[in-house]
């Protein structure tokens, strides 16, 4: 029997563990190997010579089994209902004929864009709920005014916003209130955390006509 | 506006001030600070003076071109479709600003409070009109006004045209029994006469003198200040001390909310009425605006709402008085910032000296009271930061008056030197807050 | 400008006092300091405006029905956290209870309408207790989920008693319900008391149950209402809206339909109900529905579902936090139906009348908004 310790972040797991796995069964020598990851209470029996993905899955099951709570993303989404990403199973029936790049990708790609760009969001939709994620100094987080990201009408930017004289980006009046109703740190335009709670606004207004100006 | 615009429009202004010293120089605003102003009757510079300083600062105005710098499109909007802008009427309303004969005991005018020579306001906590009486508010400055939405501190008066009627028979100010008076006491008068008919084709009559004045007022734009060419692209036009200013300005100190400034309107107001908490500085709300309510029940007149505002402890309720709503209580407009450094003292009452002491009051979060606006919080700012605010503030001066700014700037900034009464920085940084220790 | 110090330096005297005097805090000290420290003095009913204004609105003509048999006053949905942690949501409550006490002639009660506290903390309960131990009227509690969840009412009840009671008051039945009743979410996901409490103090958070009044409240309440007829005037508190509005941010109670039944009988039923933030009317057959501000943020208005009688307010302005929160005033009428008056602090008052509700809509119609949700 062999431990192997799996240091890694949580959203990270399956990946580590796959990998790891993998060098598990090259290297192993005993029928079954036990595999335990770092804070020593996800552990799986899993047989020497079953593939990675397998060794892989049976450790993400136990451990899902005994975080309920602790992947984020199911988490997340249980918690805090997110817009699905659009629906592009279109893009694999028919029309390939004549040859369009999109006719090159199958079902799995079709998963990816879906599962990264919701994931892109729900990591948005984590910071929007949480005001130490955001930095308040006052325990104030975005869904307290704006549960399922109502109100934030992201499609009326860019607009004049009277009460800053100019007009500004959704990502000006995110700033705003970071600084005034949460009082935290504004981030950069660029800072993932800004991107991510950009995704998540956006996402929830999926659908919404887009109507720069609208006061 | 463009980089280019800006610098044609800068070199325009060197031209000017280089003529302006060169023909001028005795009687330079410098010299002017140095006291050298013939003074007339309540503290102000005599009409005479103060007409040739203005022609030195506004020689001629073209009313048929935009102001320079000002958005063409959002011009239009402040000329009254009754009053459209021609020479005639610009410069009868020039004349009319320095007319003491609109006064009862003929020693106050237009320019009286709002002095060419004292940043067009009078530099006083509270104005002095006829017979040396004092009303309640600080005069606000002519400059600009024109940008306005309403006018008067608490915006009870629709239009400038209207506005301009006010002073005229408020007992505290020009103290004529009616406007009836005011054109008795100019009509014979044939250059008036003559005046009259050309610019509005009628008799003297009250509400053309409103509308004269008011279309004069409507040329003292000046905009072109050192933040205006920053905006414009010329960052060398301000000091990195009031860069960061501005940027303070727009985040942490949250000035913007209520002071917006961009190209389209410069002016720095939102043309909203708040309570700061100024006047909460005075007690009694309550039993004041049961008081005011009660005397305008009795008499809803203009004229009687005109001298409750100046005359009586009722000012400290503001727009209430308008609006009669128990949420405007204690509240008056947005201040312009334009040309704020040469416009103290501060406050509707005048009773703040120094940019810095204004800072500290918004630091602490104002006067704590029950019509607090609630956008007023404690800010948290350092000294540094209040610096820079300030060093921000005093770039908002249009450069015609960069003297005088200056002058303001070190007299400010030694009195702020010497105390700091609204200085609270226990309330500032919460280390204290509003409702406990 | 000595005369201009001499003020300041008064105001600062006055407000070290109204410090020093805070230190032991109890009523009769609060309200004095804070009289003048505040700025805040007693005004007369002669203020034809905010809340005052709406005693003679209500009595002339918007009634309509005659005068009101009575006034009480509301305050709802402080959501304090700790005065360290954030002061706006204390200042506010502050703000009401100075509100409330000024008004003359004061209201027979002051309802509190759940929502105290925003964790459920002792200290956040004990610190809402304080302010509004200076209300002047006696004071009549409610719960909201905010104040539950942490310990499951151990403290709230401690503190104010039974959720559940009922009282008369000038020939009307007042019945207050807890009605933010949720199934356990949490043993079964292992969840501490303060998980427990941080998911239900998420509107948006999908794993707390619906609420509901619960069917042992359900029978509490039959064996309450027998004793009286059907013409009785009955007034209903309730925390969350006794009608299925938008389950997603528990505006809506899982047993209304149970409830209303059991309310049905009778001629003229109000519900008051808070958790909602904003202006709320709804009517559904003999109850009249009407909602309450809240003193620390307003909320959106539900993306579906909205009553027809319901004349939302305005946007609320983000930039001005006071700006679509505050209290009010219910004006009861001698048959029991109310005049419902929001006191929206950064705008003028707004008064959804009898007429209104009465009329299904068609008289006494408050005024429209131009800026609606998006």
């Amino acid at each position: 029997m062999r431990k192997i310790s799996i240091v890694s972040q949580v959203g990270f797991v399956l990946l580590y563990i796959a990998c790891v796995s993998m060098a598990t069964i090259l290297a192993g020598c005993s029928k079954e190997v036990e595999v335990t990851t770092c804070d020593g209470t996800g552990r799986a029996m899993v047989a020497k010579n079953a593939t990675g993905q397998a060794l892989a899955d049976g450790l993400m099951d136990q451990w899902k089994r005994d975080h309920p709570d602790r992947d984020w993303v199911t988490g997340e989404k249980e918690r805090h209902e997110l817009k699905p990403p659009a629906d592009n199973s279109a893009l694999l029936e028919g029309g390939q004929a004549q040859g369009h790049t999109y006719g090159q990708h199958d079902k799995r790609d079709l998963l990816v864009w879906a599962r990264e760009t919701e994931k892109f969001a729900l990591e948005g939709s984590r910071i929007f709920h949480s005001s130490e994620l955001l930095g308040s100094t006052v325990a104030v987080s975005c869904d307290m005014c704006h549960p399922h990201a109502a109100n934030t009408h992201p499609e009326t930017y860019p607009k004049f916003q009277t009460q800053l004289g100019r007009v500004v980006l959704l990502r000006d009046m995110i700033n705003w209130c970071i600084e005034q109703p949460v009082r935290g740190k504004r981030l950069e335009p660029d800072d993932p955390a800004m991107r991510a709670l950009e995704a998540y606004i956006m996402a929830q207004r999926s659908g919404t006509v887009m109507n720069y100006g609208k006061h | 506006m463009n980089v280019k615009k800006v610098s044609s429009n800068a070199a325009r202004w060197t031209i000017c001030s280089a003529v302006l010293i060169g023909i001028f120089l005795p009687a330079c605003s410098a010299k002017a600070a140095a006291g050298n102003v013939p003074k007339g009757e309540h503290g102000a510079a005599t009409m005479e003076y103060q007409a040739e300083a203005l022609n030195r600062l506004l020689p001629t105005v073209d009313v048929s071109q935009v102001p320079q710098g000002f958005d063409p499109v959002v011009w239009q909007a402040f000329i009254p479709g009754d009053n459209a802008l021609t020479p005639e009427r610009v410069g009868l309303g020039r004349k009319l600003y320095f007319e003491k004969r609109l006064s009862a005991d003929g020693t106050v005018a237009c320019a009286t409070c709002h002095d060419v020579t004292r940043g067009f306001t009078d530099q006083l906590a509270v104005s002095e009109g006829i017979r040396d009486q004092n009303g309640r508010r600080n005069a606000p400055t002519t400059l600009n006004v024109a940008l306005l939405q309403t006018a008067f501190l608490d915006g009870r008066s629709p239009t400038l045209d209207h506005q301009a009627q006010m002073p005229i028979v408020n007992p505290v100010e020009m103290g004529m029994p009616d406007g009836q008076a005011a054109v008795a006491a100019i009509q014979n008068d044939a250059a008036y006469k003559a005046a009259f008919q050309r610019a509005y084709g009628r008799a003297v009559n009250y509400e053309d003198i409103g509308r004269a004045i008011a279309a004069f007022e409507r040329t003292l734009i000046f905009v072109d200040s050192p933040f205006r060419r920053f905006l414009g692209g010329d960052e060398g036009a301000i000091s990195s001390d009031a860069k960061q200013g501005w940027v303070l300005f727009n985040q942490k100190a949250r000035c913007v909310t209520c002071h917006p400034m961009n190209t389209s309107n410069p002016l720095g107001t939102d043309n909203r009425f708040h309570n700061i908490g100024v006047s909460a500085r005075h007690q009694n709300f309550g039993a004041l605006a049961k008081q005011a309510l009660k005397a305008l029940n009795e008499d809803p007149s203009e004229q009687k709402l005109d001298q409750l505002a100046l005359s009586t402890d009722m000012s400290e309720l503001g727009r209430f008085m308008v609006t009669k709503n128990r949420s405007d209580i204690g509240a008056f407009r947005t201040s312009i910032l334009l040309n704020i450094g040469i416009t103290p003292p501060y406050m509707h009452d005048g009773s703040i000296e120094t940019l810095w002491d204004v800072m500290d009051h918004y630091n602490k979060g104002g006067e704590s009271n029950l019509f607090l606006d609630g956008g007023m919080e404690p800010l948290a700012l350092t000294e540094e930061e209040i610096d820079q605010i300030v060093a921000f503030l005093f770039a908002l001066t249009d450069n015609r008056f960069a003297q005088e700014n200056r002058r303001q700037l070190e007299r400010q900034r030694a009195q702020a030197q010497k105390k700091r009464p609204l200085r609270d920085n226990d309330m500032a940084f919460r280390l204290k807050l509003a409702f406990e220790q | 400008m000595k005369k201009l110090k001499s003020i300041e330096t008064r105001y600062m005297e006055d407000r070290s006092r109204f410090f020093h005097d805070l230190k032991n805090l109890d009523r009769r000290s609060f309200l004095k300091v804070s009289a003048a420290a505040m700025g805040a003095a007693v005004a007369s009913g002669v203020i034809p405006s905010g809340s005052f204004q709406s005693v003679s609105v209500a009595q002339g003509n918007a009634a309509s029905g005659g005068s009101a048999a009575f006034r009480f006053a509301y305050i709802s949905d402080s959501h304090l956290y700790e005065k360290k942690i954030n002061d706006r949501f204390v200042r506010s409550l502050l703000r009401a209870v100075e509100d409330v006490n000024n008004l003359d002639p004061q209201p027979d009660f002051v309802f509190y309408g759940g929502d105290l506290a925003q964790l459920g903390q002792p200290r956040e309960l004990e610190l809402g207790a304080q302010i509004l131990k200076n209300v002047k009227a006696p004071m009549k509690m409610m719960v909201g989920e905010h104040d539950w969840y942490f310990d499951l009412g151990q403290k709230w009840r401690q503190m104010f008693g039974e959720p559940t009671y009922s009282w008369d008051h000038k020939g009307i039945h007042m019945v207050t319900l807890n009605s933010v009743v949720e199934r356990d979410f949490w043993t079964a996901r292992g969840l501490t008391p303060m998980q427990r409490m941080m998911t239900v103090a998420g509107l948006d958070n999908g794993v707390q149950s619906p609420f509901s009044v619960g069917e042992e409240q359900r029978q509490w309440l039959r064996k309450d209402l027998a004793a009286y007829a059907d013409e009785t005037p009955l007034i209903v508190f309730s925390h969350s809206p006794l009608y299925k509005l938008y389950k997603k941010w528990n505006f809506w109670t899982d047993d209304a339909d149970e409830v209303q039944a059991i309310l049905k009988r009778f001629k003229q039923v109000v519900v008051i109900h808070g958790h909602t933030h904003q202006l709320l009317t709804n009517r559904i057959g003999n109850i009249h529905f009407h909602g309450m501000l809240s003193t620390a943020w307003p909320w959106p208005y539900a993306p579906e579902g909205m009553p027809e009688l319901t004349i939302e307010m305005n946007r609320p302005d983000p930039f001005n936090p006071n700006d679509g929160c505050g209290d009010g005033q219910v004006h009861v009428h001698a048959d029991g139906l109310v005049d419902k008056v929001y006191n929206l602090w950064n705008r003028g008052p707004i008064t959804v009348s009898k007429a209104y509700t009465a009329s299904w809509g068609r008289q006494s119609v408050p005024p429209m908004p131009n800026r609606a949700s998006y």
